[in-house]
């Protein structure tokens, strides 16, 4: 949920996906899982959908960013994808404010100088995207695995943010 | 697990605009074909639902719509089940609808449209002194003025350039010859472009408050989800208020002394594009922003009707729920109707698919048989344009005070007669005049908010017809809306409480459609007839034009020289 003001969480989880096109949803998907993992006041997480630039907002004054989504690579469907540098490959200018773009919504931080430190991406190769709701099974199989995979990011972005734990 | 550096995007598109150009021997378009490339089958997911759920999928249908698709299916819902919102609701409907209207037009403005008329790499070679002189004078008040805050901002654009992240500004044709404005209005306009940037950020937070979150908003059959009270902690309480309050200042602020000014000092070095793009001059809204509820269209502060043929001297009226009024044909597109049906209404509305097109990657269309994945909507079998300038016209033929005041006072500026408004400058004008006429309703409907609660009325959702045993066992509504690009609808037939049908007709397919029967062009193949072009190869004439619709897709062009030729293949943002 998006804060309306005071200064954000340091690590900010953000997924991409439409759920109305199958595997396109993934991201959506991945969200639930880690977000069922992790109770930290130092996370937010946000269901970023198919937005672009709009969530600038989101991005802005964070130290470090998970991106969640669908990533296309060419590999086999269900393959679990791990990027470090995602500015260096997305492409930026957007075809359409209509389409979230990951690769547009980083230049555009990186123009405003608000881009975090440390941005990394965890997807999954889907398989199909056509319209409908409800993963694959070749995605869904793989769901597990990115979770976890998601989880040891963020508990290592976690690690090194600034601030405390709160008791539990 | 695989660790890899990417080469593909990490990217989503929402669907897929191709245009194909052809020109005659001189450069200029003579025949353009419009096609959407997608098919999207929202009808198909939600057949069978709870049609109180269905708000949340037509949310999640466009990234940046999210917010006009859930009001256009709410909307759908108490239509059919006669339910009438409180009026609280309503007007906090109506502040939502013009945060969203002045956010996604300032957008649409700066980040994509401005640069097929601003060259950023001129701007580069700007002299911030004679920049801050400038600036002055098209916004007297603006703050950010100076000389040093123009070189600033030349410094921050030359490193961005110079790190090679020119990405953001990769996809277009600096030096093109088209370009007019001189290096101190390029940097001008791209330092307001980094404004608009940081203030959208800001702006969608009055989302937040009222939707509880953002960027999917919660909405709700019979009025809105949120609770306010002014003195509790635990509802909208006037803290929260203020804040909404405070953005609606600030949105003020950049149209009034930003988005306006710069369009109009853009404007005037473009003026040959009042002659450019008229395209079908038969416009159409449903109108939207209630003061009386939703059945009262007299009491709208944006004007429901329709202009045929360029001729304001009549708004005709329009009823989207007449049998008859509002069909959608299939003739030149990838679907196929029932036996015997060449048109249907909406409620009767029909989505098969039925591809007959060349296998992808193909060349070309086939301009003589289906092109497209879009349906062809017509208004009592007119081809008509919705979005901003439709409605700026609906609202000046309607003879209000409001729109003639914005109209005028814009077309005494330029020193360019009415008929300059059907065009591609116009059409992009008519969005910033309406995002003046926006903000200014911002503000009334927030006073309006204030009032009611001061009044004790803190009513936000009537539930009385909540549960389907109380709705009628088969019953039809429409939901409308004017989303940033124009007229939306969404019809729905329920049946013993479920979603037996569910059409939604959306603003890009009325100005996007292929052709009809009668062989009669959509609003974007009609605009590009006449187009010149000064390098075919560098097709930015098609995108200014096709820009100006502000597209909900996105889309490639493909330029045709006289012998078929392809020119130039184009990504348009």
């Amino acid at each position: 949920m998006t804060k309306t003001d005071g200064s954000p969480a340091p690590v900010l989880v953000l997924a991409f996906g439409n759920l109305l096109l199958e595997d396109d949803g993934i991201g959506i998907e991945l969200l639930r899982g880690v977000e069922a993992a992790g109770d930290d006041a130092r996370v937010e997480f946000v269901d970023g959908g198919t937005q672009g630039i709009a969530l600038g907002a989101a991005l802005a004054g964070r130290e470090a960013v998970l991106l969640l989504d669908a990533v296309r690579l060419g590999a086999a469907p269900g393959t679990v994808h791990h990027l470090r540098e995602p500015l260096r490959c997305a492409p930026p200018r957007g075809d359409s404010a209509h389409g979230a773009n990951a690769g547009e919504l980083l230049a555009t931080a990186a123009l405003l100088g608000d881009l975090p430190a440390r941005v990394e991406v965890l997807g999954i190769e889907p398989a199909s995207t056509r319209t409908g709701i409800g993963l694959s099974p070749q995605v869904a199989a793989a769901v597990p695995t990115a979770v976890r995979a998601a989880t040891e990011i963020l508990a290592a972005m976690l690690a090194a943010a600034s601030g405390t734990t709160p008791c539990r | 697990m695989a660790t890899r550096v990417v080469v593909d995007p990490v990217t989503r598109i929402e669907g897929h605009l191709r245009v194909e150009a052809m020109l005659d021997s001189d450069n200029k378009v003579h025949e353009a074909l419009s096609s959407g490339t997608m098919w999207r089958g929202i009808e198909v997911i939600l057949k069978g639902r709870d049609p109180r759920d269905a708000w949340a999928f037509a949310e999640r249908i466009c990234g940046v719509c999210t917010t006009v698709h859930a009001l256009a299916s709410v909307r759908s819902v108490e239509n059919a089940v006669g339910i009438t919102v409180p009026k609280v609701a309503e007007i906090v409907r109506n502040i939502m609808f013009l945060t969203q209207m002045v956010q996604d037009h300032v957008i649409h403005f700066y980040h994509l449209h401005a640069l097929d008329w601003v060259d950023v790499v001129s701007a580069l070679s700007a002299d911030p002194a004679a920049t801050a002189t400038l600036a002055q004078q098209v916004s007297p008040h603006w703050p950010k003025s100076s000389e040093g805050y123009f070189r600033d901002t030349a410094a921050t654009l030359k490193k961005f350039v110079e790190s090679g992240q020119l990405g953001l500004f990769a996809n277009a044709y600096w030096g093109h010859p088209a370009y007019k404005l001189p290096p101190e209005a390029n940097l001008m306009a791209v330092a307001h472009y980094l404004e608009a940037l940081k203030w959208q950020k800001e702006l969608i937070k009055i989302h937040t408050v009222f939707g509880g979150k953002n960027p999917h908003p919660n909405y709700l059959v019979g009025g809105m989800p949120c609770s306010i009270d002014l003195q509790s902690d635990n509802a909208i309480n006037i803290e929260r208020l203020e804040l909404v309050r405070a953005k609606i200042l600030e949105a003020r602020d950049i149209v009034e002394q930003l988005y306006v000014p710069d369009l109009l000092a853009i404007a005037s070095f473009y003026k040959d594009w009042a002659a450019i793009g008229e395209g079908l001059g038969s416009y159409m809204c449903y109108g939207d922003v209630p003061q009386n509820g939703i059945g009262d269209p007299a009491h709208f502060r944006f004007p429901r009707g329709a202009i045929l043929h360029k001729n304001l001297g009549e708004v005709l009226p329009v009823d989207p729920t007449h049998g008859d009024e509002i069909l959608e044909e299939v003739g030149r597109s990838w679907y196929r109707y029932p036996e015997g049906k060449a048109a249907l209404h909406p409620w009767e509305g029909h989505t098969e698919a039925h591809y007959t097109g060349p296998k992808p990657p193909y060349e070309h269309l086939d301009e003589n048989g289906a092109y497209s994945w879009l349906k062809t909507p017509r208004w009592k079998g007119n081809p008509v344009e919705v979005g901003p300038l439709a409605r700026m016209l609906v609202g000046y033929a309607s003879g209000r005070a409001d729109f003639k005041a914005v109209v005028d006072g814009a077309l005494g500026k330029l020193g360019v007669p009415a008929t300059a408004l059907f065009s591609t400058l116009g059409r992009t004008a008519a969005r910033g005049l309406e995002s003046q006429l926006a903000v200014g309703w911002l503000q009334d409907e927030y006073d309006r908010l204030i009032e009611a609660l001061k009044g004790g009325d803190n009513n936000t959702a009537d539930t009385i017809r909540w549960e389907p045993a109380t709705w009628p066992k088969d019953c039809k509504g429409f939901g409308f809306t004017e989303a940033p690009r124009g007229a939306l609808g969404h019809w729905i037939h329920i049946q013993d409480g479920k979603i037996a049908n569910y059409q939604c007709v959306v603003p890009t397919t009325w100005n996007a459609s292929p052709k009809d029967a009668q062989g009669r062009r959509g609003a974007y193949e009609s605009a590009l007839i006449g187009t010149p072009m000064a390098d075919p190869q560098k097709p930015v004439e098609i995108l200014r034009t096709i820009h100006s619709f502000d597209p909900c897709l996105a889309c490639a062009s493909h330029v045709y020289g006289p012998d078929g030729r392809e020119l130039a293949v184009v990504e348009i943002g």
